[in-house]
């Protein structure tokens, strides 16, 4: 092995001599740093041990070549004003190779990070679950017309007598109930639930797979502000400060009554308008209306508790569920024009994040 | 579903002179959702979500209904127009009979029909036509048009039927279910095939010449020959409306209407006006007595709760006027005893059946955005759910990051190439039923071929490491599918690369180093910390790759390493170079030459070159710095081992 290890030694020599080179330390640091009783030269020179027996002469006179090299150049330098000495500071850095947490793993972390703050405990349920965690429990029994708005992925296997049939999770709605049941039906409850759900399209803005946050919070007296509350909390923290939600009426079947959450753009602070060069007031172009639809929220439905064991009589709660790859997509510079793009595994894109 | 409404159309219903901005801006808070605002033709055109729950809102009328009350709230005058559409206004007549109804089981809840006679075939005025464009319907002729259009404007679909082949194919309707294998032909021509249950009409021979609340029948609906028309509403059981579009895959706006469950007292003045419009615009006359079966009326049911149950939901006390107040504007009739609200809700509003559902009527129209915004001062949960460390699953992804590795999202639905590349086979997996694309039909059990996939798919960057932690799917009787988290790592660079990132992966959670075993003969070696199984690695494709099951690593990470005193004694290194016998598995000897002595305390391997190997192997002893002497013994112990053990033979001499 003798021969290796020789031309190792000589890569190592020519290497110390160019990092020796392009220090620009002061000489008398230098020296204790090439020179030094602990320095790099006579670390180097410990190599020659591992030289064989034939080519531990040649070693030798590499190793004493090094040492003059380095002794010369000390000395021819030092008489210069160190202050004085010209050096290249425009040097372009060099790139150390580094890779790339994903653009939703990002995001995910942002999302729990800012519920966590306020006492959210983050959960993971089965992204292949039962039709009675994804629709049942939920207030939409079999063939409800609600259900066609989730164009859901069945798995081909036989449907449990008491379950129904196994699902591909349309959102994380799932969580709910089985939630309630992990804390035995005893609230409090504060859930963030985030996990990739299944639905059955594709296009630029949908992909088969994505992404839902949920947000779960049953106790006594929870009401509609406590929801507008953490929607504001989460809105100004993830798009900034200033940024406002609103909530509008819609219909959910797991959910009454249910909103549809806006979140104010926060280009045009909510007013739509923004003005021109001119100073002219124009139409924003990322919202048109000073609003955001982002998604969906409630008060949980009294069959929704009462399917996970909670007295509605007793107690209330608010949930809401978004899209990941939606909300994340909202901020500014995000503005991302084919959303298949996050699971593509397509390095351009994803080394932009 | 979204209906389209243009702005003087709505004028004809609604009273107001708010600009349609306005009106989007109020009526989206409040009420159904305005998404957008088109031009076209000379007017605006609203879009309009309508939620499920709100089929009576699915109209021109109907969305006029709740503007006012909405406008109203904003002290914005505004009210719903008159109506005046009754079967009194009708004169009825003897020329024609009607057909004879049959319907035993009472699968009708109402039943509304008139014989229209002399109908004239006249072209669609140019009024109603823009407006039936501006709404993206199809123009044919005002016969046709003309249930289109008042389907569209007061909310319940109408059929007409021609009269003269009613009565040519036997004069009667029996309403009944259908038996599987009985065909119909839909009016554009279609065959199907019942499944069997769907309610149809059929003739005194058994023949289907309808499909009810979905869509007419070629035998029996109107044609190009035309002149008497049968005017037809029926109210029938929405699920069963439903079961028969969905079974078909018939999808008309009739069904979707239908099958949500529209009120039958609706059915009147959409007929009224129906017949104004065949009097005025085609000339037709009524020819036969006003047919009107309404036994299947409901009441709809009271709704009890106390006034506490609304302030609970909103978070404050709301006056009881302003609630009495809210409910009459929504047509509800209300009584208070003390506390406690006894509401009747109108016939139109059947999705009012809960107290939370008057809460939410209640809050919407007093409006949500007056509401305050607070944040819960309940207690926080404190139990945290068992087996789940997401901390330690963001570090393994940043760690992995910083040192070069991309982070990918592949599908967890495969195609059968790929989830054959599992190792299981392909009748292990499980299937979609309803899969969208033929790349996504199998629940991965294996994240490697994706990530293999993906490195294949970037042939322009060199050296690609890409990594994922996602879940498989295993099959299990009877049960749902075993969800495991893995940790997939798929790296272009030499194994020795890959293995240090995955091994500092390691240290960075204080394991001790992994172990891996390579049985003889085997292409893969298992992953072993502290005896413990957690995945496997192996060589695909110039490909080094890494598997891990995370429900096994992550209860071994440790938040803290387990701290040891500064040594008060110095380490001996030195190098010894043994020749091994070809395809000796270096791993072993090390983990040999380690267990020697507890005075050995590291083995690293420094260099190999061909079938020489050099060892670095420090010595130490806690209570005293080792001498030479001290050394010598525990050398030889390390030679004769690897001499006796592995067939070694040192380069030089001891």
């Amino acid at each position: 092995m003798s021969a290796d290890t020789l031309s190792n030694l000589k890569i190592q020599i020519e290497k110390l001599k160019k990092d020796f080179d392009q220090n620009q330390q002061i000489n008398a640091d230098k020296k204790l740093i090439y020179l030094g009783k602990k320095g790099l030269f006579n670390e180097l020179s410990k190599e020659i041990k591992n030289v064989s027996n034939e080519n531990k002469k040649v070693a030798g006179q590499l190793l004493n070549e090094l040492k003059t090299y380095l002794q010369n150049r000390l000395e021819t330098n030092s008489s210069v004003d160190h202050k004085n000495k010209w050096v290249d500071l425009t040097i372009p850095g060099k790139d150390q190779e580094s890779g790339h947490v994903h653009p939703i793993s990002q995001a995910i972390e942002e999302i729990s990070g800012i519920f966590q703050k306020i006492g959210f405990t983050r959960v993971r349920y089965p992204e292949v679950d039962w039709d009675h965690y994804a629709f049942e429990a939920l207030n939409m029994p079999a063939d409800h017309p609600a259900r066609d708005e989730w164009e859901t992925f069945f798995v081909k296997v036989p449907p449990n007598k008491k379950m129904g049939k196994v699902v591909l999770t349309p959102h994380t709605s799932n969580g709910q109930v089985r939630e309630m049941e992990r804390l035995k039906h005893q609230p409090p409850i504060r859930m963030i639930n985030i996990a990739r759900c299944y639905r059955r399209q594709q296009d630029v803005t949908h992909t088969q797979m994505f992404h839902q946050f949920e947000g779960l919070v049953v106790d006594k007296g929870i009401n509609i502000q406590h929801l507008k509350g953490t929607l504001d909390y989460f809105a100004q923290e993830f798009y900034g400060p200033g940024t406002k939600s609103r909530i509008r009426p819609f219909h959910f079947q797991f959910t009454e009554p249910s909103f549809e959450v806006d979140f104010s753009c926060h280009i045009c602070h909510g007013t739509g308008l923004i003005a021109d060069e001119h100073g002219d007031k124009q139409k924003c172009g990322l919202c048109k209306s000073g609003w955001h639809e982002v998604g969906g929220a409630g008060m949980v439905h009294p069959n929704v508790l009462k399917a996970g064991g909670i007295d509605p009589q007793e107690y209330t709660g608010f949930a809401f569920g978004w899209g990941v790859e939606r909300t994340y997509t909202l901020r500014k510079g995000l503005n991302i024009d084919d959303i298949r793009y996050f699971y593509s595994g397509e390095t351009r894109f994803l080394a932009q994040f | 579903m979204n209906i389209l409404i243009p702005h003087k159309w709505l004028l004809e219903q609604l009273e107001t002179e708010l600009s349609p901005t306005k009106i989007q801006e109020y009526v989206s808070l409040c009420g159904p959702s305005i998404e957008r605002i088109y031009e076209r033709g000379n007017d605006k055109v609203y879009d309009i979500e309508i939620t499920t729950n709100r089929v009576d809102s699915m109209s021109v009328r109907g969305v006029a209904r709740e503007a006012a009350v909405i406008l109203g709230q904003f002290d914005i005058p505004a009210k719903l127009a008159k109506q005046n559409l009754t079967l009194k206004n009708l004169k009825e007549n003897n020329l024609l009979p009607l057909p004879k109804i049959i319907d035993p089981h009472k699968f009708c809840k109402r039943t509304l029909c008139v014989v229209l006679q002399n109908v004239k075939r006249t072209v669609t005025p140019k009024w109603m036509a823009d407006r039936l464009t501006q709404v993206e319907m199809n123009i044919h002729d005002s016969a046709i048009d003309i249930t289109n259009y008042v389907t569209h404007e007061l909310g319940h679909p109408i059929h007409a039927f021609d009269y003269d082949r009613i009565m040519a194919l036997g004069g009667e309707i029996h309403v009944t279910e259908a038996k599987k294998g009985e065909a119909f032909v839909t009016l554009d021509g279609e065959l199907h095939s019942c499944v069997g249950g769907e309610i149809v009409f059929k003739n005194s021979k058994g023949e289907i010449i309808d499909l009810p609340a979905i869509k007419g029948t070629a035998n029996s609906s109107v044609n190009a020959d035309t002149k008497n028309i049968l005017l037809w509403i029926e109210s029938l059981e929405p699920s069963k409306i439903r079961f028969a579009s969905m079974s078909h895959a018939i999808r008309t706006v009739a069904a979707q209407l239908s099958e949500k469950g529209i009120d039958p007292h609706l059915a009147e003045p959409t007929f009224v006006r129906a017949i104004e419009l065949y009097q005025d615009l085609c000339e037709a006359t009524v020819a036969s007595k006003i047919h009107d079966d309404f036994s299947g009326e409901e009441q709809p049911q009271p709704i009890i709760f106390d006034k506490e149950k609304i302030d609970i939901y909103l978070g404050l006390e709301i006056e009881k006027e302003r609630i009495v107040e809210i409910l009459k504007k929504l047509e509800c009739k209300v009584e208070v005893i003390r506390n406690t609200f006894h509401i009747v809700p109108p016939t139109f509003r059947k999705d009012l059946q809960i107290p939370a559902d008057i809460v939410e009527e209640i809050a919407r129209i007093h409006g949500y955005h007056n509401l305050p915004s607070v944040l819960m001062p309940t207690k926080i949960p404190l139990t945290k759910p068992k087996d789940l460390n997401f901390s330690a699953e963001e570090t393994i992804k940043h760690f992995l990051a910083d040192r070069g590795w991309f982070e990918i999202y592949t599908y967890s639905m495969v195609s059968e190439k790929i989830a054959q590349q599992s190792g299981f086979q392909i009748t292990r997996h499980l299937q979609l039923a309803n899969s969208l694309t033929e790349d996504k039909v199998y629940l991965r059990r294996s994240l490697s071929p994706s990530l293999q996939e993906t490195i294949a798919n970037n042939p322009q960057v060199e050296n690609l490491s890409v990594f994922e932690l996602a879940n498989v799917y295993h099959p299990q009787e009877n049960e749902l599918p075993n969800e495991t988290m893995l940790l997939s790592l798929v790296s272009q660079k030499p194994l020795a690369i890959v293995k240090g990132d995955f091994e500092a992966l390691l240290r960075k959670f204080y394991l001790t180093k992994p172990v891996v075993k390579q049985k003889n003969g085997e292409s893969y070696g298992e992953i072993l910390v502290d005896s413990i199984k957690i995945g496997r690695i192996w060589l695909e494709n110039n490909l080094t790759c890494i598997e891990i099951e995370l429900a096994i690593l992550l209860p071994l990470v440790k938040q803290h390493p387990n701290y040891q005193p500064l040594p008060k004694t110095s380490s001996i290194k030195e190098s010894l170079t043994f020749t091994l016998p070809v395809e000796t598995q270096i791993g072993p000897v090390i983990d040999e030459i380690a267990g020697l002595s507890q005075y050995i305390k590291s083995v690293t391997l420094e260099d190999v070159y061909q079938q020489n190997c050099s060892f670095g192997i420090e010595y130490w002893d806690q209570k005293k710095n080792l001498a030479n002497e001290n050394i010598k013994p525990l050398r030889e112990k390390v030679v004769a081992m690897v001499t006796k053990q592995f067939n070694g033979k040192l380069v030089g001499k001891l």
